[in-house]
């Protein structure tokens, strides 16, 4: 029966193997802290892109314009045409006065002042309210294109769906998305090749007390754990300097946004979901780099 | 459960490097549980490569090793580490870990074995106390004399009471006084019941103790000398060198055998013979070096019976079935599981 080494062994030898070396351990985690604390800012600049899509999405109204010469039976052909699309809230038509009346409340007194009531646009509008359903650039493209075949429903005038400030929102997110994807690889790779070369010196340094430890029986398992311990301990403290750099940063940008915009947004940047997802990520960086610097260079 | 037993057969055993060079050639030789050998013969004969082979750092060319009964030939790289468990090793320059302290030097042996701490720190304060090194525990090995590295290297050697100890050199760091210290520390091991072999290219000390002998010369076993019966004194815990020695009152002027004295008084020595106590008590001089001196044998783990005190530890317990062999063997002493 095998029996496992004592947790207090493996980890009293991985501190040992720490304070031995401690700026190089020191330099392993901070390299992990810098990439854990960038993917997670390109993780929270995703998330709350997402969010702001989704927010859009959720309020999507669409106004679909009608000549004034529109009469009723136009009308409902109209909206019999819209109610044909799927996802489609609700349709609710506007008299050429009521959509000046509320492009009228969306003035300000000022620019009021003086002004032609008949000046105020207005005119026959069914406003279409859709589900949210806009995740993805295809999801615009769509819905242009449906806008595009309501324009030659007779009576239409005009479809503004604003397709081309999505589709540009859209295309700034998938670029950061690819760059964040990218920078985060790069920084993770370099994170994880600091913690080999420590674990490897650590492994050189040791060359007698492993061939000592192989003569009087050790596995090749027990012979490597602490240099493994210790690899993922480099990644939990990692990992805890991440998450205070993002809190950090939380904070901060919180503030600016709220003193500068005067808006009280109700983002998160850490949400519980993260600071598990750094809890796991550091020990993990930090494990795989010792497991392959160990693999490669303690040979028993 | 697994035990190895303290018996080690060699069966026509050649080790050939890739260079050509052959280290042991035609080795055929057989150690019985509980014996105490020496292993002699000059520098390059084949002592350390026959002690390499049996620990499975090198395997033979050709021919069989058993190690109680087991043919450690066919033994798999993954079963090698069960089998280190039951042989103990003292080397010459000891081999200690240098960051780790006296104590967690010796319970090395015992935490590869997943030991729980309590009984760690019982087994290896027994074992400090039975070396003399209790005050030293907190040390580190480059605070140690060389004899007192030494005894720790003795000390996680037998903790884990293998069925043999293995000792290349042991003594060659060490002054005449402590060489003597060592060996009688091995013997009491032996007393136990362990299976000691010891590699030294001291002819004097293998004389003095007149035990069994085997001498290699280029590679070949070129002698195997019967144990005398002085040397069953010593085996048997009395000292026959105790005359040449002072008694326990004036032990500082006088700890040096006399077969290792120089001068006009070791022509009149013949090897293996008793020396007298005029001898001694008047060409020894000064004052004995700290941590030397005779272990006090009474009371210590290895004088308060011939058998083992405690159970051996259960090891190979991973050892396949494999070390079968087709080799002879009369079969007493040449099985593995008990």
């Amino acid at each position: 029966m095998k029996r496992a080494p004592r947790i207090g062994y493996v980890l009293h030898q991985a501190f040992l193997l720490v304070r031995s070396s401690p700026w190089l351990t020191a330099v392993s985690a901070l390299t992990i802290a810098l990439a854990l604390t960038l993917v997670g800012l390109f993780a929270m600049v995703l998330v709350n892109a997402s969010h702001l899509m989704h927010s859009l999405g959720e309020s999507l109204t669409i106004p679909v314009y009608l000549h004034e010469a529109a009469t009723t039976p136009d009308v409902k052909a109209v909206e019999a045409q819209i109610r044909q699309r799927k996802g489609v809230k609700s349709v609710k038509f506007l008299t050429p006065q009521q959509d000046r009346e509320r492009n009228k409340q969306a003035m300000t007194p000022e620019l009021l002042e003086g002004l032609d009531e008949a000046a105020i646009p207005g005119q026959p509008v069914l406003e279409v309210e859709l589900e949210a359903d806009l995740a993805s650039r295809g999801d615009v493209e769509e819905l242009a294109k449906w806008a595009a075949s309501l324009k030659s429903v007779k009576s239409v005038d005009e479809v503004p769906t604003g397709a081309e400030k999505l589709r540009l929102l859209f295309a700034l997110v998938e670029i950061a998305r690819t760059v964040g994807l990218v920078l985060s690889i790069v920084l993770l790779a370099s994170a994880m090749f600091f913690v080999f070369s420590t674990i490897r010196l650590g492994v050189f340094a040791r060359r007698d007390e492993i061939e000592i430890l192989s003569l009087v029986g050790a596995t090749p398992s027990f012979i490597r754990l602490p240099f493994l311990v210790e690899g993922a301990l480099q990644g939990l403290a990692g990992a805890i300097v991440a998450m205070l750099l993002l809190g950090l940063l939380h904070l901060e940008l919180r503030g600016l946004v709220r003193d500068v915009h005067l808006l009280n947004l109700s983002w998160s940047l850490m949400p519980p979901g993260m600071i598990a997802w750094l809890v796991l990520g550091g020990p993990t960086v930090g494990l795989t780099a010792s497991a392959l610097s160990v693999g490669r260079y303690l040979k028993v | 459960m697994w035990y190895l037993r303290g018996v080690i057969q060699f069966y026509h055993v050649q080790k050939r490097y890739p260079n050509g060079t052959d280290a042991l050639t035609d080795v055929t030789l057989r150690v019985r549980e509980g014996e105490f050998v020496f292993l002699t013969g000059s520098s390059g004969a084949g002592k350390s490569t026959l002690l390499r082979l049996l620990l499975v750092m090198e395997r033979a060319s050709d021919g069989q090793i058993l190690i109680g009964g087991r043919n450690i030939h066919v033994l798999r790289d993954s079963s090698v580490p069960y089998l280190r468990r039951n042989i103990g090793v003292v080397f010459q320059d000891f081999r200690l870990i240098p960051r780790r302290t006296v104590f967690e030097n010796i319970a090395i042996s015992l935490e590869i074995l997943g030991i729980k701490g309590s009984e760690i720190e019982r087994r290896v304060n027994q074992m400090l106390e039975a070396t003399r090194l209790l005050n030293r525990a907190q040390a580190y090995p480059g605070d140690l004399s060389g004899g007192e590295q030494q005894r720790v290297a003795i000390a996680r050697a037998l903790v884990n009471e293998p069925a043999i100890l293995l000792a290349d050199e042991p003594t060659g760091n060490l002054d005449p006084e402590l060489s003597h210290e060592i060996i009688e520390l091995l013997l009491s091991i032996n007393r136990k019941g362990t299976t000691v072999v010891v590699a030294t290219h001291d002819t004097a000390l293998v004389e003095h103790y007149a035990m069994r002998t085997l001498v290699l010369a280029k590679g070949q076993l070129v002698e195997d000398r019967p144990k005398s019966a002085r040397a069953d004194k010593f085996l048997a815990g009395e000292r026959p060198s105790q005359m040449e020695r002072a008694s326990q009152s004036d032990r500082q002027t006088v700890p040096m055998p006399l077969d290792r004295q120089t001068g006009p008084l070791t022509s009149l020595i013949v090897p293996g013979t008793a020396p007298t106590v005029a001898h001694n008590a008047t060409t020894t001089t000064g004052p004995i070096p700290s941590g030397a001196g005779i272990l006090p044998l009474v009371g210590s783990p290895f004088s308060s019976s011939p058998v083992r005190m405690t159970a051996p530890v259960p090891v190979l317990e991973d050892l396949p079935e494999e070390g079968d062999l087709s080799a002879p063997s009369d079969g007493t002493d040449s099985g593995g599981e008990s």
